[in-house]
């Protein structure tokens, strides 16, 4: 059973007032997660990722198409005991100290009162927050609510999570923190879904993602098997050559960037568009040496941004001839 | 930072100062018609009292109060009562049981200025508006009765009220002495008998034997009417005062020692008949002139 | 049931944290400074005007907690967006919206009781700076039981204003809903010359119209017999229980709404 799915999700609203035209938030979205995956939902902004979060939480209702989690439909009461969820930018009752707040939730598990402290208590030591705790969340500040927000999204030790932007508002010591927080949540066999466009943080986490842009799927799969193929050059490392050499093979287009690495040693950086062979041999003749030949592959922002600039500009539908 | 609180301090003795000045001239212009009252209509008022029509009607039985109060309390000349009764109407209209309002009410319209207006007609009006509400009130018909009692001095129609209001449940029975008192102060002796007459067969004991005290002093009080007159047609006949009861006796007007009904012989003197002090039905009740 | 009473007991925190029954000093304060004051002011043979004043007071007090408060039960959470966590948690739309409602009712019902004994308390002090003579001629005592009769009216009145003010809140702004509920509850005021309408006017569709609304809006008049209880008039208990009645399941039609449409919505 999947951890998460969803079918053709699609989701249109109409803006305008006195002749509202349609616009599409969501497209067709299908893609499935598996349980104990941590997987990345990326795209720029507008893109459609937190509409695909709020369908998921039916917090708002899907114009057509599926959506399950863990084999439940997305708006199962039941499931939701064992789900987590962060809201990107979250608000909470800021009357209510930190513990009120996760006591509250916790609550509405129907947790007693001594396994509510026990949780609360242990929730807040991992996300990090110490003394604050006993501070109404009025006076917390971004990066502290943000912790806030992840440890009520684990009060109920979820079998999946749902976080939108878990690193925004977070200094760089903490987006280590929930990173590693991540990661032990993956280890424990939770299934983390996560939307971002921070795309080192998905490197670093994922095992699989999926790219949405202008309300369609880009790209969806395995981080590796996305990347593979994608060799954008060459990296050419060679010894025994001078300057001199060099500037020919680059005058020639061969070669886009030289990097000294040492006395005579130098990492050159063919294009896809000249023959790294052919290179090598040229500077064979000048008494150059190969150390060694590696393809370059592509980022995941080099990935990211070619996705976008192919994803569509006009979100309304086509127009239907009635 | 002694700038600001300096400005402050300034600022407020500037406002008190002009708000000094706005009452020395008299505050707002003044206005042909006192607009105390917003609403007029009582019917309007009682639309737009909602849920508060008690509250509404105890505030202006304060203005009510107020009014009276600062109007005779005040050296205009020209300060009148007007407000006092459109206030009382509306308090009474927005409240028809407030009793307190109804009888405090009439007594401020009905005494004569410069201590009220003295409206007789309103207060009774107000009054019997009262009795709409609560026709059994009997306080209500009981004041009535005080008012053409003590200002209008109409005797019959202030023993009618008494009268009436005793027979209302809850009624005290002591009114129907008043009422009996009443027509006998106001001359008329006939209905005043009747009324004692219906006192006497009373189960009160001490309520009988002044029921028949009472008849007793009426007795006596015609009695000494007969005799007046028989000492009037002396003077006129002889051109002197009677002396004593042998004058009348010589002229034949009388046979006998005239005594009141106790026994206790009437006095003579200067051609004035009275009771003798000693009687038992002294003081006899008191006929106002005219 | 849980979660709606987890929901009400968070919002009855919300209230006490939002110092709203600090009003409880203000109206503790009016009643005793208006009750020095009577005595200066009127020939005060009796306590009428306390007793009306007292009466008044809590309806008002209470009514403008129920409006204020009611008209952000949900609206606010849902601007704030506190709501995308909650709706997260095993928790239906509609215990969430039936948990705001109890929330607030429980609230007013604590400022109700506070006010009661309040007003019972100055009224037993009133009491005994009166003559025997004087107490006797009063149509009912100070410390009048009978006035419950009236409070408890009040509240269901307080409990209706406050169903519609959640219900507005589902959907529309805080100074819109703000302007129907009072709105309604003047008209509901007005319901005798609804019913009357066609005596006066000569359209006979205005008059249908008229008799329709009378019987459709809420008819907050008849919970109103303060004037009853401080004349101390017969107020039967039947009536008190039938009038309630028609309360409550004014409050579940206004409830059932709420939860339509809050269950439909689209929390953008």
């Amino acid at each position: 059973m999947d951890a998460i799915s969803t079918e053709a999700l699609t989701k249109h609203y109409h803006v305008g007032f006195w002749r509202p035209r349609p616009y599409v938030a969501l497209d067709a979205l299908t893609l499935r997660v598996g349980q104990g995956e941590v997987f990345g939902f990326l795209g720029p902004n507008g893109a459609g990722k937190t509409t695909t979060l709020k369908l998921l939480m039916q917090l708002i209702f899907p114009t057509s198409g599926r959506a399950e989690i863990l084999g439940r439909p997305a708006g199962d009461v039941g499931v939701r005991r064992r789900i987590g969820y962060l809201p990107e930018n979250p608000y909470f009752y800021d009357y209510l100290t930190a513990e009120e707040l996760l006591g509250y939730f916790a609550g509405l598990f129907g947790y007693r009162a001594a396994e509510r402290r026990r949780r609360v208590s242990a929730l807040l030591d991992e996300v990090g927050i110490g003394a604050e705790r006993r501070l109404q969340l009025r006076k917390f500040s971004k990066g502290m609510l943000q912790r806030v927000g992840i440890a009520q999204a684990l009060v109920n030790d979820p079998d999946v999570v749902f976080f939108d932007e878990p690193m925004s508002g977070l200094d760089p010591l903490g987006r280590r923190e929930i990173r590693e927080l991540i990661l032990r949540l993956r280890d424990r066999g939770c299934t983390v879904f996560f939307s971002s466009h921070v795309l080192s943080d998905a490197e670093t986490l994922c095992s699989r993602v999926a790219i949405v842009a202008g309300g369609r799927l880009a790209a969806a799969g395995d981080l590796s098997e996305l990347l593979a193929f994608q060799i954008r050059a060459w990296e050419l490392v060679v010894s025994g050559v001078g300057e001199t050499s060099l500037e020919r093979a680059r005058a020639a287009g061969d070669v886009t960037r030289v990097t000294a690495l040492g006395a005579q040693r130098f990492a050159l950086e063919v294009p896809l568009s000249a023959d790294p062979l052919r290179v090598m041999n040229h500077l064979k003749t000048h008494g150059g040496q190969l150390v060694s030949l590696n393809p370059v592959r592509e980022t995941l922002e080099d990935f990211f941004v070619r996705q976008i600039a192919a994803a569509p500009a006009n979100r309304g539908l086509e127009p239907v001839a009635r | 930072m002694r700038f600001p609180a300096v400005l402050l301090i300034l600022l407020m003795g500037g406002v008190i100062g002009l708000q000094a000045v706005h009452e020395r001239r008299g505050g707002v212009p003044a206005v042909d018609t006192p607009d105390m009252l917003y609403v007029r209509s009582p019917e309007a008022m009682r639309r737009l009292a909602l849920s508060y029509r008690s509250v509404l009607a105890d505030v202006y039985w304060i203005r009510a109060v107020q009014h009276y109060g600062s109007t005779r309390l005040s050296n205009d000349p020209n300060a009148k009562y007007d407000l006092l009764y459109p206030l009382l109407d509306l308090t009474t209209s927005l409240d028809p049981r407030f009793n307190v309002a109804y009888l405090f009410g009439a007594l401020f319209l009905a005494g004569p200025p410069p201590g009220g207006p003295g409206r007789t007609d309103l207060a009774i009006a107000l009054l019997e508006k009262g009795l709409q509400a609560q026709p059994d009130k009997w306080e209500f018909a009981e004041n009535i009765g005080f008012v053409h009692y003590w200002w209008r001095q109409d005797y019959p129609e202030a023993a009618a009220w008494f009268t009436r209001a005793a027979e209302m449940p809850g009624g005290p029975f002591w009114l129907k002495s008043m009422a009996a008192v009443t027509l006998a102060e106001g001359g008329r002796r006939d209905s005043s008998r009747v009324l004692w007459q219906e006192i006497a067969k009373s189960d009160l004991e001490g309520l009988r034997n002044e029921a028949q005290r009472r008849l007793a002093q009426l007795d006596a009080m015609d009695q000494i009417d007969q005799l007046q007159a028989a000492a009037d047609g002396f003077e006129r006949q002889v051109g002197r005062p009677v002396a004593d009861w042998d004058d009348l006796r010589r002229a034949g007007y009388l046979r006998g020692f005239p005594a009141d009904p106790t026994g206790t012989p009437y006095r003579i003197q200067s051609g004035r008949v009275t009771l003798d002090e000693t009687s038992r039905l002294h003081p006899l009740p008191v006929q106002p002139a005219g | 049931m849980r979660m709606i009473g987890h929901v009400a007991v968070n919002v009855f925190k919300e209230s006490v944290r939002d110092k709203v029954l600090y009003n409880l000093v203000a109206f503790a304060v009016l009643l005793i400074v208006v009750s020095y004051l009577l005595g200066q002011l009127t020939a005060g043979q009796d306590v009428k005007i306390i007793k009306d004043l007292g009466l008044a007071a809590i309806a008002t007090f209470c009514l403008f907690i129920a409006v204020f408060i009611g008209i952000g039960l949900v609206w606010k959470e849902v601007e704030r967006r506190s709501i995308y966590s909650l709706l997260s948690k095993p928790i239906r739309r509609s215990e969430f919206i039936l948990g705001k409602y109890a929330g607030l009712v429980l609230t007013l019902l604590v400022n109700v009781s506070i006010m009661t004994a309040a007003f019972y308390a100055v009224l037993a002090y009133l009491d005994t700076q009166f003559a025997e003579s004087v107490r006797a001629g009063w149509p009912a005592p100070a410390t009048d039981p009978g006035m419950l009769k009236a409070i408890v009216l009040i509240f269901v009145e307080l409990m209706l204003v406050t169903a519609v003010a959640l219900f507005l809140s589902t959907f529309s702004s805080p100074f819109l809903s703000a302007a129907l509920t009072f709105g309604l509850w003047i008209v509901g005021h007005f319901n005798a010359d609804l019913r009357n309408f066609e005596a006066v006017v000569e359209s006979r569709p205005a008059a249908y119209l008229a008799r329709g609304l009378y019987y459709v809006l809420p008819n907050f008049a008849a919970f109103d017999v303060k004037a009853q209880v401080v004349h101390s008039l017969p107020v039967p208990s039947s009536y008190v229980a039938t009038t309630a009645a028609y309360g409550g399941v004014y409050v579940s039609l206004l409830l059932t709404a709420a939860v339509m449409v809050f269950s439909r919505r689209d929390f953008k």
